[in-house]
């Protein structure tokens, strides 16, 4: 039968890394919410309390940080964009909506994935920068502070935003993305219908 | 409900300090030896047991040398900059009497509002972690008492009232000065805060500099944009995305498998 | 103070010279600005520094410490010389019509009399001409050329504005300026008030400032006015009490020191009982027998009787011309002329001059006691070395120092009742805050204790005191521990028979039936009550007098001298502020410095004074008649206007000296307004307010030095060193005296070797010279080198 057969897409080592990004971000984005509103407050206190929340919030970024400093090592190579790819984002909109007629194949990770990583990548840089600035206000320049409070929630919107999207793909949207994530396999047809040049790849392998 | 408010009259201010070992006294801050500067100033700056310094501003123009002697501490603003930066409901209470003041159970240490002050006046404690600046002896106020500075000060430089009478005090301070020859006197409060409550009576207006106030002050163009626009826009991506996600499902479904293996 | 804070209010012209109010007298400073705010006053400022006070200045002179004297006899030039004096006061209040006697003159820097040999003056060439009853011959049309009026005016003749500003190194418009402000108060209705403090005490000729300073004020008119007089901001919240007392070299009430050459009583009470010197004079001073029995009485009680002189051969007396004043003692002890000290209140290895030689004194005593809330640099002299070995490489090893020290923790002043005597000489009561802690003890208790075991001592032993311990009256409810209000009542004084407390010195006696411990102070506790613990604020007369807020000396009067504020006729110079008014019967207002029911004509307005008038001329100072400029001790220039007699020859100089080849810069001292002498470096709040020793430095010898701010400098003197950061200011300006440009360096005084936090003692530099007059050291304007060390 076909559905026995299996594909693996992640290792254990990648869903392990994704994870732990997964939950730090997670920490830190809500744990940052609670620190953007007032209406978002109430979030602190399920996290432990406002001073607990100050106090581990940037320690949850920095976790998150370092774990996507792994991935990064671990994946950029994987996510240059190629020209299929480029032509690919120019389609996207005809990808979102299923009429996929005309767009390029992609490989193990297509170009809205590789987007992702780099817009993640870069969020991230920024939010480690500014948090850090933010973290001990007392020892920095009133001018760092005053750039960091701006570019921090920029730069937690923009990956917010990429995140949510990330999200829904990886669930609802796109069936069997989720298991890939969590048990590592795929079917060949989940493989052939959204990353054929990489189900080919691996097939002649 | 009238508002209350200190006045500073910088002519008569003679630098004594006296206010400051008041102010430390009252609210129980501990007393700390400092360095050798080069100046006469207690402190080079305000600090988390310290909230009240007397600057001591020493410079030359047109061949006349001045010693400027002036007190700095919170402003107590209209539109306090550390309020709108502060991120803990309670941490910052704006009292119906015009006094910002600080309620260190809320405070969580983030130090948002040490940015959110136009005149850098709030100070993060190292060790307790929390934010700490002039409360405009709110505990005083609350019983009818001056502030300790003002009650402490010897030549009346400080004087406390409702801010109604001690802008007219200024006025008319500021015509007495003028009359007498000191052209450039004027009152201090900037607009910039929506006014502020503590008052200066400066000899000259034209340079608060000189006294080491800022001339414009307001609530820094980052922190109104971070509060409003962005939070705006945050707002909006957050609420559009999870409601777009939905839609997109309700509208197009997940994404069919449509090729089969080989 | 002639006058009073409270009173400085009333001021149209305010000159402050040699202090710094805003600075050291915070609270006090509040009625200059009350002046200038209400009788919108003029402020000038005269010092080497640009201080705090300078900062609300209307005028600001910068002059070299040691010049006021030059500065003082400037505007009595200028005042004479531009008819700016108030002519009909100083014709009618002053000694200006008293004729001197032929002989009398100035020349090259010495006044007729000098014994080059006993380095001392002959006063007799300063004396009136006398009729033949003894009463001095006037001139009132003032035109006389042996008037007091025209001597002074040939006197100070030389004092031009060019001269004044080449002496004290400032611009002769700055001179001119200041003095065109200061002479408005010659107007009948202006007054201008003088405060000085420690800035004119402390030099060479300090007395003598302050003689100019009265002279200045009397030729305004402004003695005895509201808001006028000489008034001296005292240091310490009970210097002026201590005064009052006799701290050393007076009895209570400043009585003189008996004398080996008054052997009795009748001949001490003969020498210092003053003749009248004008007919309408009422000579006060005649009431001296009255003051001294009085107070022999209340220290020998039943023991002082007529037959025994009241116990005058009791006193301990000194040589006819010994000088017990603090310097004499310390140069005596240094040559080990001493067994022993009690030091109470004060510590002299800080605030001596000399510090090196305040140590060597301490140290050939066989015994010191200390009376002291902390351990002082004097209870800790021994410890020199190990403390601050850097500055006293010569005194002795603290093994090899053979003095006991007995230090006795005290009570500190919140610890104690009784007054405080402030500047004002308002005596304010007080009540003890808290308990001494530990085994400290209040002041009288620990007196009391000494006293007692001394006594017992010399009656089991025998010694020379044992008569007169044996008759000191000690008869109060608790011997060990006297309560201040006993004290107080027996200062204020008695009725032996009835026991009533006395209502003023007025009621005084010289026949043993009244006991007053100062008859100054008479008047303080009556059968009324503690007059002291008042604290009434009304102020009938609006001149802010508050005759019911405590008790002030003489007779609660608050402003010295004022029956000068009115004409020989009783007509107020200014309608709108006389102190007291005439009815025709009594006199109503203040306390009047008068007969209280004397009519107006019947006396001269100076009570206390055997001329019944103010002295231009005297001739009670070492130095001379009238005030002359002489440099200090050391000095970076000769002087001006005689450089044979630069100095002051009657001046006393115990110290080694340096030039100014090798030391070309003045040394200030002074204190900040952040301290209390040498005491609060051990106190928390004012250890933090200025926390390290530093050193002021003029900015452009910090230029040509390549001084910065908070590099380390060295400064010394021919005594000896301190080292501290440099504070690089433009606030003590260079200034060009007589052509040459003097710096002068700042030094402020507080830090030592113990407390909370430390540094050098300025007085390591300062040098043991003294007022002739007075004995305070010249801790003003003294040479110093400074260098960059790092």
């Amino acid at each position: 039968m076909q559905s026995e057969r299996r594909m693996a897409r992640f290792d254990l080592y990648e869903r392990t890394v994704h994870w732990l990004a997964a939950l730090s971000y997670l920490y830190a984005a809500l744990t940052g919410l609670a620190l953007w509103s007032h209406k978002l407050y109430w979030l602190a206190w399920v996290f432990g309390g406002g001073v607990t929340v100050r106090g581990l919030h940037p320690w949850g970024g920095t976790i998150f940080a370092v774990v996507l400093a792994v991935m990064f090592r671990k994946w950029a190579g994987q996510m240059k964009l190629d020209t299929d790819d480029r032509e690919w984002l120019r389609k996207a909109h005809k990808y979102a909506v299923h009429e996929e007629e005309g767009v390029p194949e992609s490989g193990r990770f297509n170009a809205g994935q590789k987007m992702l990583f780099w817009s993640q990548a870069l969020a991230t840089v920024l939010l480690f920068a500014t948090g850090l600035v933010l973290w001990w206000p007392e020892v920095m320049p009133r001018t760092l502070r005053l750039a960091a409070v701006l570019i921090h929630p920029l730069a937690a919107i923009g990956s917010i935003g990429g995140i949510i999207i990330h999200i829904y793909m990886g669930t609802a949207a796109v069936p069997g993305a989720l298991r890939s994530m969590v048990q590592g396999w795929v079917t060949p047809s989940w493989a052939a219908s959204h990353h054929r040049k990489w189900y080919r790849e691996s097939s002649e392998r | 409900m009238h508002t209350v408010a200190k006045l500073i009259d910088t002519t008569l201010c003679i630098g004594c300090k006296a206010c400051e070992v008041a102010c430390q006294t009252w609210n129980d801050q501990e007393f700390t030896l400092g360095t050798f500067d080069g100046s006469y100033q207690t402190l080079p700056d305000l600090a988390p047991n310290f909230w009240n310094l007397i600057k001591f501003n020493e410079f030359e123009r047109g061949g006349k040398l001045s010693w400027l002697m002036s007190k700095y501490q919170c402003m107590h603003c209209v539109d306090p900059g550390c309020l709108r930066a502060c991120p803990a409901p309670g941490a910052i209470v704006h009292l119906k009497n015009g006094i910002v003041d600080f309620n260190h159970d809320n405070c969580i240490g983030c130090g948002y509002c040490i940015t959110g002050c136009p005149f850098d006046v709030p100070r993060l404690s190292p060790t307790t972690k929390k934010v700490y600046k002039c409360s405009l002896c709110s505990d005083r106020t609350a019983v009818g008492l001056e502030p300790a500075c003002i009650k402490t000060c010897p030549t009346n430089c400080l004087t406390f009232g409702t801010r109604e009478d001690l802008l007219e005090k200024a006025q008319s301070r500021t015509a007495e000065l003028q009359a007498d020859g000191v052209a450039a006197a004027g009152v201090y409060n900037p607009a910039g805060v929506g006014g502020t409550h503590v008052l200066y009576v400066l000899a000259n207006a034209a340079r608060p500099e000189d006294y080491g106030l800022p001339r414009d002050p307001s609530v820094p163009l980052a922190v109104r944009l971070w509060k409003g626009p962005v939070k705006w826009l945050g707002s909006l991506v957050v609420a559009g995305g999870i409601l777009g996600a939905f839609f997109h499902y309700v509208r197009y479904g997940p994404k069919k498998e449509h090729a089969d293996a080989e | 103070m002639t006058n009073g804070w409270t009173d400085v209010a009333n001021a149209d012209v305010v000159l402050v010279m040699g202090g710094n109010p805003a600075e050291n007298h915070p609270v006090g400073f509040r009625f200059v600005m009350e002046a200038r705010r209400k009788r919108k006053a003029k402020l000038v400022v005269v010092d080497p520094r640009f201080n705090r006070t300078a900062t609300v200045a209307d005028c600001f002179v910068p002059i070299r410490a040691g010049s006021d004297i030059a500065f003082l006899g400037g505007l009595i030039h200028y005042a004479l010389s531009n008819d700016k004096f108030q002519a009909e006061y100083v014709r009618q209040h002053t000694n200006a019509a008293f004729l001197v006697k032929e002989g009398y003159g100035f020349e090259d820097g010495h006044f007729s009399g000098w014994d080059a040999e006993a380095k001392r003056y002959d006063k007799s060439t300063w004396a009136y001409e006398v009729d033949g009853q003894g009463y001095a011959k006037v001139d009132p049309s003032l035109e006389h050329p042996r008037s007091v009026f025209q001597l002074m005016r040939k006197h100070y003749a030389r004092y031009t504005p060019e001269v004044v500003a080449a002496i004290c190194g400032c611009t002769k418009e700055d001179f001119l300026k200041a003095a065109e402000m200061v002479t408005v108060a010659a107007a009948n209705d202006k007054s201008g008030t003088v405060l000085y403090a420690l800035g004119w005490t402390q030099h060479s000729h300090s007395v003598q400032l302050i003689h100019a300073a009265a002279v200045v004020q009397l030729l305004m008119g402004n003695i005895g006015m509201p808001g006028g007089g000489v008034n001296a901001q005292r240091g310490h919240a009970n210097i002026q009490g201590s005064t009052d007392m006799g701290a050393w070299n007076m009895l209570p009430g400043y009585l003189k020191l008996p004398r080996a050459n008054w052997a009795t009583l009748d001949e001490y009470v003969k020498a210092n009982t003053p003749k009248p010197l004008r007919p309408d004079s009422l000579n006060y001073w005649s009431n001296t027998s009255k003051f001294m029995v009085s107070l022999l009485k209340a220290y020998y009680g039943e023991k002082a009787t007529a037959a025994n002189g009241y116990g005058y051969n009791w006193l301990p007396k000194a040589g006819e011309n010994d000088n017990h004043s603090w310097g004499f003692l310390f140069d005596r002890m240094h040559r080990g002329g001493m067994e022993g000290l009690i030091s109470f209140g004060m510590n002299p290895v800080a605030n001596g001059p000399n510090t090196e030689k305040m140590i060597g004194a301490l140290s050939k005593l066989k015994w010191l006691i200390v009376a002291e809330n902390f351990e002082t640099e004097t209870a800790a002299f021994w410890r020199a070395r190990e403390l601050a070995d850097e500055y006293y490489p010569d005194s002795g090893e603290a093994s090899k120092i053979q003095t006991e020290v007995f230090l006795l923790p005290a009570a500190c002043f919140a610890e104690k009742d009784g007054a405080f005597v402030n500047s004002s000489r308002w005596l304010q009561w007080k009540e003890a805050a808290v308990d001494p802690p530990g085994e400290a003890l209040r002041d009288q208790e620990i007196i009391a204790r000494l006293f007692l075991k001394i006594r017992e001592l010399n009656e089991k032993e025998g010694g020379a005191g044992a008569e007169p311990l044996r008759n000191m009256s000690w008869n109060y409810a608790n011997p060990l521990s006297p309560s201040l209000v006993e004290v107080a009542r027996e200062v204020n004084g008695r009725e032996t028979g009835t026991l009533r407390q006395l209502n003023g010195f007025g009621e005084l006696k010289d026949d043993g039936s009244t006991v007053c411990g100062n008859w100054l102070y008479s008047g303080s506790y009556t059968e009324a009550g503690n007059m002291m613990a008042r604290r009434g604020q009304d102020d009938p007369t609006g001149l802010g007098l508050y005759p019911n807020y405590s008790w002030s000396w003489p007779a609660n009067r608050r402003v010295l001298y004022n029956r000068a504020s009115l004409d020989h006729e009783g007509k107020p110079w200014d309608a709108t502020r006389a102190p007291i008014r005439w009815n025709g019967t009594r006199w109503s207002g203040d306390a009047a410095d008068y007969k209280a029911d004397a009519a107006p004509q019947a006396h001269g307005a100076f009570l206390m004074l055997p001329e019944g008038v103010a002295k231009l001329f005297t001739p009670d100072f070492a130095e001379g008649p009238f005030p002359e400029h002489y440099e200090p001790a050391e000095s970076p220039v000769e002087n001006a206007l005689h450089p044979k007699v630069s100095f002051n020859p009657a001046a006393f100089v115990m110290d080694k000296l340096g030039a100014a080849a090798e030391f070309p810069y003045v040394g200030l001292t002074y204190r900040l307004t952040e301290h209390f002498h040498y005491w609060t470096k051990h106190i928390a709040s004012s250890s933090e307010l200025q926390s390290r020793f530093f050193v002021e430095v003029p900015h452009d010898l910090a230029v040509e030095k390549k001084i910065a701010s908070g590099d380390m400098v060295r400064v010394s003197s021919a005594r000896g060193k301190v080292e501290g950061p440099a504070l690089v200011t433009k606030r003590i300006p260079g200034l060009k005296v007589s052509g040459k440009t003097v710096y002068q360096i700042g030094l402020p005084i507080h830090w030592g070797w113990l407390g909370k936090v430390t540094g050098p003692l300025i007085n390591n530099l300062t040098a043991s010279v003294f007022d002739p007059n007075s004995g305070t050291p010249e801790y003003k304007g003294f040479l110093v080198n400074l260098e960059k060390i790092s």
